[in-house]
């Protein structure tokens, strides 16, 4: 099993692709050029790109992320388009045709019915879906929100709720489900509704800190200052303080909104994307990336500020010859010069991990550099710590955090570092166990979808999914001042209160991402299509190969969740540490043995069962260095625990030591492993003795002759008497048996022998 | 004069330790006398003792050449052989009196010699390689002479010397009681372990852990482990550091108070002998300066503040008031060994590191001191508050309703009643147990003459005349004895007695059918 997966890790090692970079983006990227285009927008609800031209809209699926995916297309007629948006269940089309008016699309029928402004004092700002119970559809106008649902039957937005106030803009993202609404002079006075799943919540206003430049001068925050950032689950907003050059973070909890802390910033033009719960703040004008991991309260950058790289670009025109057809060309002239392009100002942040290049009309998914990155440090425990964490790539992680144990091992570091290596690594495995990323993932994802009872719980909020909805485009917007609604983020998360946030950190990304698809058809998919869907996706990645866990019946089920998480179990660190590492080590074992104590503490305190082999490689280590005193002990207190391959080790070992012998033969006994003992005590030539414990335990099994020839072999008539009517006595019918009659006719022999 | 000439010579204990290789000429006789207990016999009667022996053993060599005479028993008196190195022999004779006091148990005698012995050797080598480097025998006899009155101090109660007696029957000497710990604290223990054996770069040291007065862990072998623990209850645990307090193990006798008194008064039968040996001890290589150390001393050893236990046993640096560390010999390796010893509240720790991989003596050894501080203090922390919590007290292992003792003869473990428990026992029962354990006794050492390499089971259940059980039972290296009173008087109820305990305590050892 473990042969192919071993072999692939060495090939991860610590040292990253160039060490230049911690993220890249890969080439190709989604080319989403077509003729007549009017623009691009990105709907982060349904996680869709969109292409309008005049009578028509092109939609490119973004998530799972597929350069070569396929626009399919929906008529419309024609008309000004400020923004558009898929609903949720993807049967509508909604499209801002003025500042006064909305039209609503069916996309079956064909449909379509226009919803106004009452009076003209008011303007809309923007609109989004929602899968909020009480309505389908936010009208943000300057003068408040508009909660309308969608009644098809009569053809109009019915208005189910008013909030009223002034806005002067908004910044929504979908996987926040939050929705910020800016008013005041500054426009730095924030007031904010989450429309989740489980209702309305509407958030302690509050302000934002600005520092001023001059005493007289006030500066006014823009929309696009702001960007509403999930991470772990957690909903933060980032607001960026131009004249401060700070980068301000907010955390919001159901009850309050709290200033976290901020970052400096070394450019004027700062974008902010997630990947993987990692922020990433890009430095446009010094055309660097700083990486945030703000998991802990630290808000220490994770490494040096780095460029952002560019992967994969066809050197050759060969190699380019793979992407067939008609856009070729143009595109590849258009790639060429990419150097130029990075940062460029064509390009726009989509929330919450992608980079829309207008002028190319491409769109490029970034990703991060975990090689990289986990080269980057020397200090080994806090870097697997960022590797446990990480869910996007969970099996590189995985893979990395492998190499890493491995190689700390080899290189022979003072065992109390090692000792916390093991203790990251055991803790995310006890933690992804009891919240059920690691086996149970399947469950827990079911269960909460399927009963509206548990969305609102704190788990719930990460299964509901990520989408997002940008539309692209700043450069298209018509009044600065207004129009800056789209752009934002997003990744449906709850609220959290501040006791549940760490619960749902560790739902896998990929969960939410098939969550996310179930969402863009239909809002009420069963839990069987749910991880349906989840397959296509998981099975493209490469899985290491362990699907032999024995704990999960369904291989299928057993893959997504192998990719869930990178937690590694007891019996992975054997095969793929401690077996390896094993083979490769010289010299003195008791290195190795205290490694091993070390990682049996640490699963003890956190009751995780250790495989058996681990306890027998470490019998193997000591019985080989005569360390039997030691040994003994650690059978004699548990520390390796009973069971029947450490018996049998013990017996094998025992040929060196008989006190290790019999400990072996002890355990044999205490596992009441009859049939073993039994044969165990004839081999050792304690007939009686094997003989009395067999009819105690009742154990028929052992075959009467292997005592027989025993007992002959001692060539002591009474031994084989004993023997003889012992099985008589015990064994109905054996005076019956050819071995009786055999043993009958020697034993008289012997007899009448020594008579004469 | 007190104890060695007045009371012990009237009461008839001696002890001696020749060489049958010395002296083997007319008029050097006194040459094969390496040690005489008491001191101040005159020659004459220490050389009939030393000849009666020397012509026994050279008799029943005739028939047994590997194992000779273990013991004669006399009208009134019993000699107790034990050959400590080829050809060095111990003997022990012990006048037989009508009163009760005095019955033993020879085995348990013999193990006293072999105790005395293993310690010596452990400190200073060999017997026999001190005589080949000094072939006058004066160092050799310099060093017996203190270590054998210093060891013998304490079996002084009062100013009586008690030898193991029958009272004694349910304990075993040279075998370490063990403390039973979970498996948390187990691999706490072993944490720990890892982390000291690292502690002197890379060469491996080796470590013992003590808790109060019982073994938790050892990395040695099974024979150095049973000398260095009992050096520890007898000097370093903290019971034995602070004055006054008795120590339940039988390795410890009376309150130390006694042993300042005896201390003094041995000391003076020792000045007494070295003077008496000097006499007739005109080798020229003994000068003054040559230091003799008496690792049994009472009251030598300390905490000091850094938590290490400290001793000038070894002496002092000239000019400088930096004490030199304890070495001893390991018996299996043959290595000599640096003992640091440390203690925290009811932790006591001995690392042993290998001299030759400490290059710069006493710096190099404080370097490691520094080492086990710094790495290791929190782990010792962390275990001595895990034992403690899962500790019950000096009576953790009494059994109510038996008395007993358990002995694991491949591990050299043993366990058994506490003795404040055993003192409730009967002198009846007491008298019957330690004939029981004379019997299985001999009965072992039958079998191992024969050669038999398979333990036979062994059961044997007496009804004493004060009605209770008497019970021993043996198998395959192991051996329970119990005492049973006011029991009930059926066989069945005893050896249901047995299983019980045999399944809760021992794990089913002693009920296979």
């Amino acid at each position: 099993m473990s042969g192919k997966a071993s072999s692939s890790q060495h090939t991860v090692g610590f040292s990253g692709s160039g060490g230049l970079s911690h993220v890249y983006i890969q080439y190709p990227p989604l080319r989403c050029r077509i003729p007549g285009s009017r623009g691009l927008y990105y709907d982060d609800g349904s996680k869709l790109l969109l292409g309008p031209t005049s009578n028509q809209v092109f939609s490119w699926k973004t998530v799972p992320f597929d350069p070569h995916v396929a626009p399919t297309s929906d008529s419309i007629s024609e008309g000004p388009i400020l923004s558009i948006r898929y609903s949720l269940d993807a049967k509508f089309i909604a499209i801002q045709r003025s500042s006064q008016e909305i039209q609503i699309w069916h996309r079956e029928t064909g449909e379509t019915f226009s919803h106004k402004c009452r009076s003209e004092s008011e303007s809309i700002l923007g609109f989004f879906w929602t899968d909020c119970p009480l309505c389908d559809f936010v009208l943000v106008k300057t003068s408040g929100l508009d909660l309308l649902a969608c009644d098809y039957e009569s053809k109009l937005l019915d208005l189910v709720e008013t909030r009223r106030l002034n806005v002067s803009w908004y910044v929504y993202t979908h996987e926040s489900r939050l929705v910020l609404l800016a008013s005041g002079m500054q426009c730095k006075t924030f007031t904010g509704f989450q429309l989740s799943s489980a209702g309305i919540v509407r958030l302690p206003r509050f302000e934002m800190a600005m520092a001023k430049s001059e005493a007289n001068s006030k500066p006014v925050l823009a929309a696009e200052d702001i960007y509403i950032v999930t991470v772990y689950g957690r909903i933060y907003c980032m607001q960026i303080d131009r004249v401060a050059m700070l980068l301000h973070s907010y955390r919001f909890y159901r009850d309050a909104v709290v200033q976290q802390g901020s970052m400096p910033v070394y450019s004027s033009k700062i974008a902010v994307s997630v990947v993987d719960n990692v922020l990433l703040v890009h430095q446009v004008d010094a055309k660097v990336v700083i990486l945030y991991d703000i998991f802990a309260d630290s808000r220490a950058p994770i490494s040096a500020p780095l460029p952002l790289l560019f992967r994969g670009f066809p050197r050759s025109n060969t190699s380019s010859s793979r992407f067939s057809g008609k856009d070729g060309e143009s595109a590849e002239a258009n790639i060429s010069d990419h150097e130029a392009i990075i940062y460029g100002d064509d390009w726009t942040f989509l929330v919450p991990d992608l980079i829309c290049d207008v002028a190319n009309n491409f769109l490029w998914k970034i990703h991060l550099d975990l090689e990289a990155i986990s080269a980057s440090s020397s200090e080994v425990p806090s870097v697997l710590e960022f590797l446990q964490r990480r869910k996007l790539e969970a099996n590189k992680a995985k893979q990395l955090c492998l190499a890493i144990t491995r190689t700390v091992i080899l290189e022979r570091r003072p065992v109390s570092m090692v000792a916390r290596v093991i203790d990251v690594l055991v803790s995310n495995y006890s933690y992804s166990i009891k919240t059920g990323s690691y086996l149970k993932g399947i469950k827990v994802e079911r269960t909460s979808i399927s009963s509206g009872a548990h969305v609102n719980s704190p788990r719930s909020s990460a299964n509901i999914s990520a989408s997002g909805i940008d539309a692209l485009g700043k450069s298209y917007e018509h009044e600065p001042s207004a129009r800056v609604e789209n752009e934002s983020l997003n990744r449906s998360s709850n609220i959290s209160t501040s006791d549940s946030e760490d619960e749902a950190h560790f739902e896998s990304l990929k969960n939410t991402t098939t969550s996310l698809q179930k969402l863009d058809r239909e809002n009420i998919l069963g839990a069987e299509s749910a991880s349906n869907e989840a397959q296509p996706s998981s099975s493209q990645s490469q899985h290491p190969g362990l699907n032999n866990n024995p704990l999960n019946a369904s291989v299928s089920e057993r893959q997504e969740l192998q990719l869930a998480s990178p937690a590694i179990s007891p019996d992975e660190m054997y095969s793929f540490v401690f077996a390896p590492v094993e083979e490769e080590m010289v010299g003195d074992p008791s290195y190795l043995v205290a490694i091993i104590v070390e990682f049996l503490r640490s699963t003890n305190l956190e009751k995780i069962k250790v495989h058996p082999n681990l306890y027998v490689l470490t019998i193997q280590l000591l019985a080989r260095n005569e360390r039997y005193t030691e040994l003994t002990l650690f059978i004699i207190n548990k520390v390796l625990e009973p069971s029947k391959e450490v018996a049998m080790q013990l017996l094998e070992s025992g040929r060196q030591n008989f006190q290790i012998r019999k400990l072996g033969l002890d355990m044999v006994r205490h596992l009441s492993l009859h049939h073993d003992y039994v044969v165990l005590l004839v081999q050792d030539g304690y007939y009686l003795e094997a003989l009395r414990y067999a009819r105690k335990h009742k154990v028929t099994t052992v075959r009467p002759s292997l005592f027989l020839e025993a007992a002959l072999a001692s060539n002591d008539s009474q031994l084989l008497a004993a023997v003889l009517r012992f099985f008589s006595d015990f064994i109905p019918g054996f005076r019956n048996t050819s071995d009786h009659h055999t043993y009958h006719r020697i034993l008289s022999e012997m007899n009448s022998a020594i008579a004469t | 004069m007190g104890l060695a000439s007045a009371n012990t010579s009237s009461e008839g204990m001696q002890l001696c330790v020749f060489d049958l290789r010395r002296g083997q000429l007319e008029g050097q006789e006194l040459d094969k006398i390496l040690f005489f207990f008491p001191a101040d016999l005159p020659f004459s009667t220490q050389l009939s003792v030393i000849g009666l022996s020397e012509g026994l053993i050279t008799f029943t060599r005739i028939f047994s050449p590997e194992a000779a005479c273990e013991v004669i028993e006399a009208e009134r008196h019993s000699h107790v052989f034990y050959e400590a190195e080829p050809d060095i022999w111990m003997v022990m004779v012990v006048e037989k009196s009508k009163g009760l006091e005095v019955i033993w148990r020879i085995d348990a005698l013999r193990e006293v010699l072999k105790e005395v012995h293993s310690l010596f050797m452990m400190f200073n080598g060999s017997i026999r390689a001190m005589l080949e480097r000094e072939p006058s025998g004066g160092v050799i006899r310099s060093h017996l002479y203190p270590f054998i009155m210093d060891y013998m101090s304490d079996f002084l109660v009062g100013k009586k010397l008690q030898l193991p007696s029958f009272r004694d029957c349910l304990t075993e000497r040279g075998t370490v009681q063990m403390l039973t710990v979970g498996r948390e604290a187990a691999i706490e223990v072993q944490s720990l372990v890892r982390v000291l054996e690292s502690c002197a770069g890379t060469t491996p040291c080796h470590s013992l852990i003590f808790f109060q007065d019982l073994l938790v862990s050892t990395t040695v072998s099974p024979d150095d482990t049973i000398n260095l623990f009992t050096y520890a209850v007898l000097r370093l645990t903290p019971r034995a550091l602070s004055s006054g307090a008795s120590s339940w193990s039988y390795l410890r006798k009376g309150s130390t108070a006694s042993h300042v008194a005896a201390g003094s008064t041995l000391a003076q039968s020792a000045s007494v002998s070295e003077h008496l040996y000097r006499s007739h001890d005109n080798s020229p290589g003994r000068d003054d300066s040559y230091h003799v150390k008496r690792p049994l001393q009472h009251d030598k050893w300390a905490k000091g503040k850094d938590g290490f236990l400290v001793t000038d046993i070894w002496g002092a640096e000239i000019g400088s008031s930096v004490t030199v560390s304890p070495t001893i010999w390991l018996r299996q390796t043959e290595e000599r060994v640096y003992l640091c010893a440390y203690q925290y509240k009811g932790l006591t720790l001995i690392l042993l590191i290998p001299v030759s991989s400490i290059l710069n003596g006493e710096q190099g050894v404080s370097l490691v001191k520094q080492q086990v501080l710094e790495n290791a203090s929190l782990k010792m922390l962390k275990v001595e508050e895990k034992l403690s919590k899962g500790w019950g007290g000096e009576n953790a292992y009494h059994v109510s309703g038996y008395r007993y003792l358990l002995v694991d003869d491949d591990r050299n473990i043993s366990r058994a009643s506490p003795p404040v428990k055993v003192t409730t026992l009967t002198k009846e029962s007491l008298l019957a147990m330690n004939k029981l354990r004379e019997e299985v006794d001999l009965e072992k050492s039958r079998a191992k003459r024969n050669g038999v390499d398979q333990e036979k089971d062994l059961e044997i259940c007496i009804r004493a005349k004060n009605n209770a059980w008497v019970i021993a039972h043996t198998t395959r290296g192991k051996e329970l004895y119990m005492v049973l009173e006011k029991a009930n008087e059926t066989l069945l109820y005893a050896s249901d007695a047995v299983e019980k305990f045999s399944n809760r305590y021992c794990g089913g050892t002693f009920s296979l059918d």
